[in-house]
């Protein structure tokens, strides 16, 4: 009978309570799993449900006279809140999705600035182009003025070559006649 | 004559006992452990309701999790204790958490059904933590009631859920745990709760607690002389005042949703009926699409296999996987091990970064 195991008195202890935790819960089990009970449970919740609403109504009717709040009067009070909440959430909900379309609008006309702001610098580069285009049209126009110039000195050349033509010729013709001329003089 | 006395008075190891007796007098007069260990921020508030958020250690999957608590009990359970926490080993494997904790409903919450709860809480939560992360989709995780919640509130979503996780879940109440005279009268009408919730408007927590003991064990004190057994272990202690605390903190429950919970659910079904609607919604199982994950626990003696496993046939995802795990209804979540549960099967479906 001897063990070396040290005494221990709550483990038989736990053991004992355990049977009787079940024997008694098999107990109340077979007690009450019947129709008789369910409908004798039934009739005590009723009898108890009606009592307390007999008894909450007069206490409503007796804080009425007394003027005090009841808690009904509280909890109508508190859902007031509840609903005040609500309200503001749905706010904020509305706030969240204005933000969000202003996030995306913003994004929008970041990329339709950016755009821009190539058109800008195309538009830029395209004047100075133009600029220059200008003034290699002015300096051509020079060039054309001063070739028309050029024509016209030429074509006044022309004529002074015809002219100088007409005076070759002429003094061609006059050394040709001189020596007849000189010829009719010795014969003379 | 040389007889072996016997041992009448075995030793006693004192040292033991003395930690035995200092350990319940601990339990006895200290303040109640404190719980919330994993750090959090408040993403959003409503009435009683919280959206916390856990960060990520060292974020590693771009979908974040979403977690739908039972509106029985506190959510707690979920980050009990400091490397037993569910959410804590989600947070350590890279997932940012979402935790949405219904709160404590008073007087004047009496007439949040479920509708108002998937509608104006739910859906609004998850159109916040989606905000608040950046994140395009989400991941769903429903635990208990939860995924109840969470499967009807995917039903009738508008919102990107790419996973649905739930675990422990009752969809068919045509099996109820508890006494079968009770669930046949409450079938046939005779109990009906319409009456207590207009007298009462929300449900005490005494008795929802009570309705639990009743479908249990109505007497129940084998956990204080399990606790007294092994009162010199310090590290079940703590476990044990941690638990202890969780289930004795019960939370009351808002009347119109337990009405619907107890005539739509339990009472006609509906839900597997495909008849059940949320506000002007059919929430009808069939629509849910999301990639599915149901976790069951086969220790689980509130809520049965067969309760979850409609489920697997009544949603039309592709991606559909059932799990059966070695655990009980809250061992599950009490021991961390949910947590290894969900990581394996979401790590693939969350975006790894």
């Amino acid at each position: 009978m001897t063990t070396n195991r040290p005494y221990d008195p709550y483990d038989s202890f736990k053991k004992y309570s355990e049977l009787w935790e079940k024997q008694i819960n098999d107990f109340i089990y077979l007690w009450t799993n019947n129709s008789e009970f369910v409908k004798m449970s039934k009739a005590g919740a009723e009898t108890q449900s009606r009592y307390l609403e007999a008894f909450r109504k007069n206490q409503e009717a007796l804080a009425g006279v007394l003027n005090i709040p009841t808690k009904n009067d509280l909890a109508n009070v508190a859902t007031l809140t509840i609903q005040t909440e609500e309200k503001i959430e749905s706010l904020e909900e509305q706030i969240w999705d204005l933000q969000d379309s202003m996030k995306t609008q913003s994004k929008e006309i970041e990329t339709v600035v950016e755009v821009s702001k190539e058109i800008i610098k195309l538009t830029k580069q395209l004047k100075t182009e133009l600029v220059k285009t200008k003034k290699e049209l002015a300096d051509s126009k020079n060039i054309q003025s001063e070739l028309q110039e050029m024509k016209l000195e030429l074509s006044k050349l022309n004529t002074f070559k015809d002219e100088f033509e007409i005076l070759k010729n002429l003094i061609e013709k006059d050394k040709r006649e001189e020596p007849i001329l000189a010829g009719a003089g010795s014969a003379k | 004559m040389a007889v072996e006395t016997p041992n009448l008075f075995p030793p006693l190891d004192f040292e033991k006992e003395m930690k035995r007796w200092k350990h319940v007098f601990q339990v006895l007069n200290e303040p109640e452990p404190k719980i919330g260990h994993t750090p959090r921020n408040e993403v959003w508030k409503k009435n009683k309701s919280v959206l916390w958020h856990y960060p990520a250690k060292q974020k590693k999957y771009a979908i974040p999790l979403f977690f739908v608590y039972s509106l029985f009990n506190k959510p707690y359970i979920l980050d009990i204790a400091p490397k037993a926490s569910v959410i804590e080993g989600l947070t350590n494997r890279g997932y940012e958490v979402y935790l949405l904790d219904w709160g404590e409903p008073g007087f004047e919450d009496k007439n949040i059904g479920l509708d108002t709860y998937i509608q104006k809480y739910l859906r609004t939560a998850v159109k916040r933590a989606l905000r608040h992360s950046g994140a395009e989709e989400i991941t769903l995780v429903g635990y208990c009631l939860g995924g109840t919640i969470a499967s009807i509130y995917a039903s009738i979503a508008e919102e990107p859920i790419k996973n649905l996780i739930v675990a422990t879940v009752p969809i068919d109440f045509s099996t109820i745990v508890g006494p079968d005279k009770w669930a046949e009268g409450l079938k046939d009408g005779t109990i009906n709760v319409d009456r207590f919730i207009d007298v009462f408007g929300v449900v005490p927590p005494a008795y929802v607690e009570g309705m639990f003991r009743a479908v249990s064990a109505p007497i129940y004190f084998s956990n204080y002389t399990m606790l007294l057994n092994r009162a010199h272990d310090s590290r079940y202690v703590d476990k044990w005042r941690r638990m202890n605390k969780w289930t004795t903190d019960q939370v009351p429950f808002a009347g119109e949703a337990f009405r619907q919970l107890s005539n739509d659910l339990f009472k006609e079904n509906k839900l597997v009926k495909g008849e059940l609607m949320i506000g002007d919604k059919n929430a009808n199982l069939k629509n849910i699409k999301a990639n599915m994950l149901v976790v069951s626990s086969s220790n689980d003696n509130l809520v049965l296999e067969p309760q979850s496993l409609p489920i697997m046939d009544l949603i039309s995802s592709e991606d559909k996987t059932y799990k059966l795990v070695e655990a009980g209804h809250v061992s599950l979540a009490l021991t961390g091990l949910f947590a290894v549960v969900v990581d394996e099967w979401a790590a693939s479906r969350s975006n790894p970064l």
